[in-house]
Formats: C-alpha cells, structure tokens, sequence
C-alpha cells in the first residue's frame, strides 16, 4: 500500500478540477432555474396566445370581455360573471370576466396578511428583543414547525371543522376577539402594580408562558359573557341581527374563515424571516440607544424596527407572495363563490382554485383551457412583480441603512 | 371531502390495488370459461370511475385474462381519447357535443357509437329537519339563478319566500363546480339554460355538496342520487300541474322526475366490423342483469329492460340475459 501523499502539483490540479466541477454544477443549477422560469412564463404565453390572435375561423376574445364586464343582459343583475361554461358553448355573449377572482384572490390574501402580519412582526419583535433566550430556542422551532404543514390539512381543519364550529358560535368568536386586547392590557397594568416580590415571580422575558392562562382566563370570560353581549347589543342573535338588520349576507366558508387559515400558515416564514432580521441588528446598536436614555420601546421602535426594515419587508412580501399563490387552503376553506364584495363574511373564490378546480375538466387546446392558462399567467406575473418589488425595495432600504450596520 | 386531483389519485390507487390481485387470479382460474386475453382500456367520466371499476372486477372474475387500464378524469377527456384512438370505450355522464362528434368523423370517417348503460339523477337536497317537500322548476331557478329564465317573476332569496318558516333569512346556495356535467344538467333543465348566481358556493364533488348542507339548515344544493345521505333530504320536484315526484329510481326509469340524465358509454367501432373480444365481453356483462344490478347497488338506476334488451339486440350480443 503506498502512504506517500501524491505531488503537490498533481494535488493541486486536483483540487482546481474539483472547483472546477462545483462551480459548473453552481453555474449550470441557477442558470437552469432561470431557464424553468422562463420556460414556465414562455409556455403560459404561448399557449395564451390564441385567445387573442385565434388561427382558424374562432373569434378572438376581447380583453373587455377579460377585464371589463362583458355586455351585460337585461336580465342579469352581475356585471362581472365568471360561467365560461355556460356563455362559451351556447353561442351567448361570452361572460369569462377574471375580475371576480382576480378580486377574490387579492382579497384572501390581503385578509390572510391582516392577520398574520401584525402577528408575526409582534412576536418576531418579542421574542428577538424581550424573550429569555431559553424561551427563545424552545418557540422558534415550533413556530417552524407550523409552517411543515401542508396547505391540504389546514384548508381542511378550516373548511371542515372550523368554519361550522364558528357560524355555530359566531357571538363567542366575536367577543373572543373583542375582549383580547382590552385582556392582554389589563395584564400589563395589573403586573406593574404588582408587589415588587410578585412582578419577580413573573418576569417579562418569561410572559410568553404565564400569558397563556391568563389568555385562557380571558377567553373563558369571554365565551361566558358572549350571550349577554348578543342578547345586549344585537337583539338576542348576532347572526339574525347581521343578516336582517344590516342586510350582511354570511356564509359558513367565508373570506374571514379563509384569511385566518392562510395567515396561520404564511405567519411561520413571516416571522421567521423578520425574526431573522430583527436579531440580525447588532447588540450595540440597542445598547447605545438605552445607554443614551432610550427606553426599551423607543429602541425598538426608533432604532431596531429602522435598521431591521429591509428584512422585515421582505418577510411581509414572501408571505404576501404565498399568499397570493396558495390554492388549497383557499379552494377547501371558501365557498368558491365568485362575489366581489367587501363584506368578510361572504364567500370568494380565487384565481389559484378556479385552475385547480377547473382545469381537469377543460378539454386542453378549447377556449376554456386557455382562459385558465390565462389566469396561471396571470398569476404568474403578479408573483413575479411582487417578489421583484420586493427586492428592489429591499435593496434600496439596505443601501440606505446599511450605515447603521442593519441587518439584511 | 372528495377534492379533484385527490380523487384522481384514489381512482389511480383502487387501480393499481386491483391489478396487483389479478396478476394472482389470472393464475389460478385460467381454466374457467373461453379465455379472452387482451386489454380493456377505458378513458373518461369520473362519476361513473366507480360503475367502471365494478363492472371491471365482475368482467376480470369472468375472464382472467383480460387486463384493466380503467382512467377517470372527468367526461371532457372522453372524446380525445377516442379521437385519437388511444381507448375504444369512452364513458361520459353527458352526451357528446357536436364539436366533439366532428371531430370523430373527421378523424375515423364514422361516427361513434353511442350506448346508453346506466341512468342517474339530480337531487335537490336541504338540510333533513328542514320542513320544504318539494319545489318547481320555476322556483328552482328564482333561487339558483339570476337571469330567471324560467320565468319566475322575482328572485327568491329568503326561505320565508318559500313558504316555509323554520330557517329563517337567506337561502345559501350549494352546488358543483363549472366544468362539471352535473352542473351543466341542472343549468339545463332547472335554469332553463339560464345563469347561476355567483353567490352559489361549488365544491368540487357531489359528496361535498351533500356534507355542506348537512352541516347547514339554511342550505340548499343539488348533488347526484348515489351521494345522498341520512344528514339531508331530498326534494321532489313539483310539475307544472302542481303533483310533486319524488327521485325513487322508478320515477327516474320511466323519465317521469325532470332532473335525470343517461349516462353513456362512446365506442370507436368501424361499420360491419365486429368489436374485440375484450370490449364485446364488456359490453356483454354491462347489459346484461348482472351488470345492471351493479348499477343499482352504486346508487345508480337501472336502465327499461327493453331498452337494455334493444341494445343487446343491437350490439348482436348473444342473448344469454
């Protein structure tokens, strides 16, 4: 058996051919996800095309009928109407408008943002700048945990198990909601005028543990004083009274219903990533801020939130990213009805699930495959635009704070 | 919850499941009866995947030899695949349209054989306290849809408005999803063709209309007879002269209750040349009591003896049932 090293030379041919290889594979793995992209993009376009520019004697599609509402019939109240089924074979005006789920889609999402975003971004800042560090490494993990859940069981819980149980117990949910934040507050004054002995025993690193029975305490009371609320204020039932009296259409699989699954599943990567950021902002910059006389909530505020802003957008536009994108939560938790209405408790349908649902039945190469395609497409380029956004601004808030020496 | 692609993928499962025992049975009962060897493939409707698989396994159990390729994915794909002749048998819930049939003929130079094997029927289902029994076309369209080609003179959408007074305030409309046939036919017959409104909720399977207004007294839907359960009820339907007919499978034999349709079977055969072993014994088991009984215990009606015997007659099927 030969012991001796072989020649530094033919080593380090060695070595640069090994480098070598890595660097191809690196090169030849990004340039082919560019391409995948790009292909995705080109064979969306492509196969959209004829819809416009139609070879043989098929008419062309108006972007009016797309976009506008289409001519609308004497008898039909809707002006933007999804039913291309119903109008593209029978020989009726065309009523394929996208609007409605366009519109759905963005309305998941937005409502899915408004509940995770503040979520996230407050846990995020808890727990980088107020958490004990043990607290810490135990509920980062689990908070990563959530987000290994696939989007089929929480469209299912949502859809299956949540949405009757809250139009069962619409008044409680309400006043669950209602009597949180008043709760968490009256906590926080209760503790300041706490004996100094006892604010010890609960110290604020640790308020993400003993929070959790006074939460339960409140929602208790919550529940407990639900039917007084209903019967005070909304004439006995909450749901006869938002039905009758303010004319509130309510469905059991409602945008709400969506917009709370979907934020339980975007908030995990949002709060990870801003959570990311927030501790990526050196220590000595929220310690310079409290040694000039800053208090912990002007750090944070003034100073961390500033610095750490780059990455804390980013998180908010990559969970805004999923959120547009996400199909089955959406498609097993709404109603996929196509309105266009403000109210959160009426149904929605979005662009995601109406290709999901649709497509395996389209016959590929008709009129109604490529609409779907269109729809793919379209959400295609709304991602894109979004994630491109989003770095553009990111880039441009790390040029500006990067004096500070902020995080990423 | 039956969710598209996932039921796909059950179809996709049962099928493999069930090759893996015939590989055995082909085995052990070669010996019984003529051997017909070859393969059945067939490419089509998903409400009727399940009618294909059990007619498969009886047709298998009766011929060892003949080896499955049964493909669900909804009624559209039917046509292509006999166009392209990549299957002979297209099960459809729906007849062809004429764009598909043109495209047949320009392709093979004759047209497809159409066989009518099974009937199945629409039900209009509410929650099973809900005291309503029944309803008309006419106010089946004033609340599914808001076009009211029917006629109705005003849309309806409280259940005070249907004479009833036990779940009070708005109706919440269930039903299927577009693209499927068993939304065309209720557009059709229910809405006079008319257009759904867009506050009806689609769910992408029978079984979940039925499960949603389970769950929902002020719910209405209409799903396919063989997805009833004990948690709804179904209506009748109430014809013009004001008699309600129920959705018993009597009713929808004779043609009596308005929301039924035939469900077929597409057959690329050439004029004056006899169908291939396999398909033949298909079809022979398909038409004949056995195969018909399947049908029933599916939840599914039967077809009119005589217009099963007509078919046999037709197909020149020996008349052994």
């Amino acid at each position: 058996m030969l012991d001796s090293p072989p020649p530094t030379a033919v080593r380090r041919r060695l070595r640069q051919g090994r480098d070598r290889l890595a660097t191809a594979l690196i090169t030849a793995g990004g340039i082919g996800v560019i391409a995948a992209l790009l292909a995705i993009g080109l064979f969306l376009a492509v196969e959209v095309v004829p819809l416009f520019w139609p070879s043989g004697e098929a008419s062309a599609i108006h972007a009016e009928a797309l976009w506008g509402g289409g001519e609308t019939a004497a008898e039909d109240a809707t002006r933007h109407r999804w039913a291309p089924t119903a109008t593209l074979t029978s020989g009726e005006a065309p009523r394929i408008s996208l609007v409605p789920l366009a519109w759905g889609t963005l309305e998941a999402a937005a409502w899915a943002l408004a509940i995770a975003v503040p979520l996230a971004l407050g846990a995020a800042a808890h727990s980088s700048l107020f958490m004990s560090r043990r607290l810490r490494s135990r509920l980062k993990p689990t908070l990563e945990l959530m987000e290994a859940l696939p989007g089929v069981v929480v469209g299912f819980v949502a859809g299956l198990v949540l949405a009757p149980w809250v139009e069962r117990h619409l008044a409680e949910v309400v006043a669950c909601l209602v009597l949180l934040v008043p709760g968490l507050l009256l906590a926080g004054g209760l503790r300041s005028r706490l004996p100094a002995r006892w604010r010890e025993a609960l110290p604020l690193g640790w308020a993400g543990l003993w929070l959790v029975p006074w939460l339960a305490l409140v929602l208790a009371a919550s529940v407990w004083l639900a039917p007084w609320l209903e019967a005070l204020a909304f004439d006995g039932d909450l749901r006869r009274f938002l039905e009758l009296r303010l004319g509130l259409d309510i469905a059991v699989r409602n945008a709400l219903i969506v917009g709370a699954a979907m934020g339980f599943a975007v908030m995990p990567s949002i709060y990870a990533l801003a959570e990311d950021a927030l501790s990526g902002v050196p220590a000595s910059l929220a310690e310079g801020a409290q040694a000039l006389g800053a208090t912990r909530w002007q750090t944070l505020w003034r100073v961390v939130l500033p610095a750490a802003s780059p990455g804390i957008f980013s998180a908010v536009m990559i969970g805004a990213g999923r959120a547009v994108g996400e199909t089955m939560i959406v498609l097993m938790a709404s109603g996929n009805a196509a309105l266009m209405t403000l109210n959160p408790l009426d149904g929605l349908r979005s662009l995601a699930a109406t290709i999901a649902i649709e497509l395996p039945e389209a016959g590929p190469g008709g009129v109604h495959y490529q609409l779907l395609l269109l729809a793919a497409l379209a959400l295609f380029v709304f991602t894109f635009l979004v994630n491109t956004l989003a770095e553009l601004v990111r880039t441009r808030l790390r040029r500006r704070y990067r004096r500070l020496g902020g995080g990423s | 919850m039956s969710v598209v692609p996932f039921r796909r993928l059950i179809h996709w499962l049962l099928l493999i499941a069930f090759c893996v025992p015939l590989a055995q049975a082909q085995a052990d009962d070669r010996d019984r009866g003529e051997a017909i060897v070859g393969t059945l493939g067939t490419m089509g409707s998903d409400t009727m995947a399940g009618l294909m698989l059990r007619w498969g396994e009886a047709l298998v159990r009766r011929h060892p030899g003949i080896r499955l390729q049964l493909q669900a994915s909804g009624s559209a794909s039917a046509p292509p695949a006999l166009v392209a002749g990549t299957t002979r048998l297209g099960p459809m819930s729906r007849p062809m349209s004429d764009a598909e049939r043109h495209a047949f003929v320009a392709r093979h130079g004759y047209p497809p054989r159409e066989l009518t094997v099974a009937r199945d029927a629409l039900v209009v289902v509410v929650h099973r306290h809900n005291p309503l029994a029944g309803l008309g076309r006419r106010e089946l369209d004033a609340v599914f849809s808001d076009t009211r080609r029917c006629g109705a003179p005003a849309a309806i959408r409280d259940w005070q408005a249907l004479g009833v007074d036990w779940p009070e305030g708005r109706i919440r409309l269930h039903g299927r999803n577009a693209a499927s046939g068993t939304q065309a036919l209720f557009r059709r017959v229910a809405l006079c063709s008319g257009l759904f409104r867009p506050a009806v909720n689609e769910h992408p399977g029978s079984a979940a209309v039925v499960a949603a207004v389970a769950e929902d007294p002020r719910s209405i839907g209409y799903a396919g007879l063989n997805h009833l359960t004990s948690g709804v009820k179904a209506l009748a339907h109430r014809i013009d002269d004001g008699t309600l007919r129920a959705p018993d499978p009597e009713a929808v034999r004779r043609g009596e209750y308005a929301l039924s349709r035939d469900l077929y079977l597409y057959l690329n055969v050439p004029p004056g040349e006899a169908l291939p072993a396999p398909e033949r014994a298909f079809l022979d088991l398909v038409l004949s009591p056995a195969g018909q009984a399947v049908v029933e215990e599916l939840g599914f009606v039967a077809l009119p003896e005589a217009q099963r015997r007509r078919q046999r007659r037709a197909l020149a099927l020996d008349d052994g049932g």
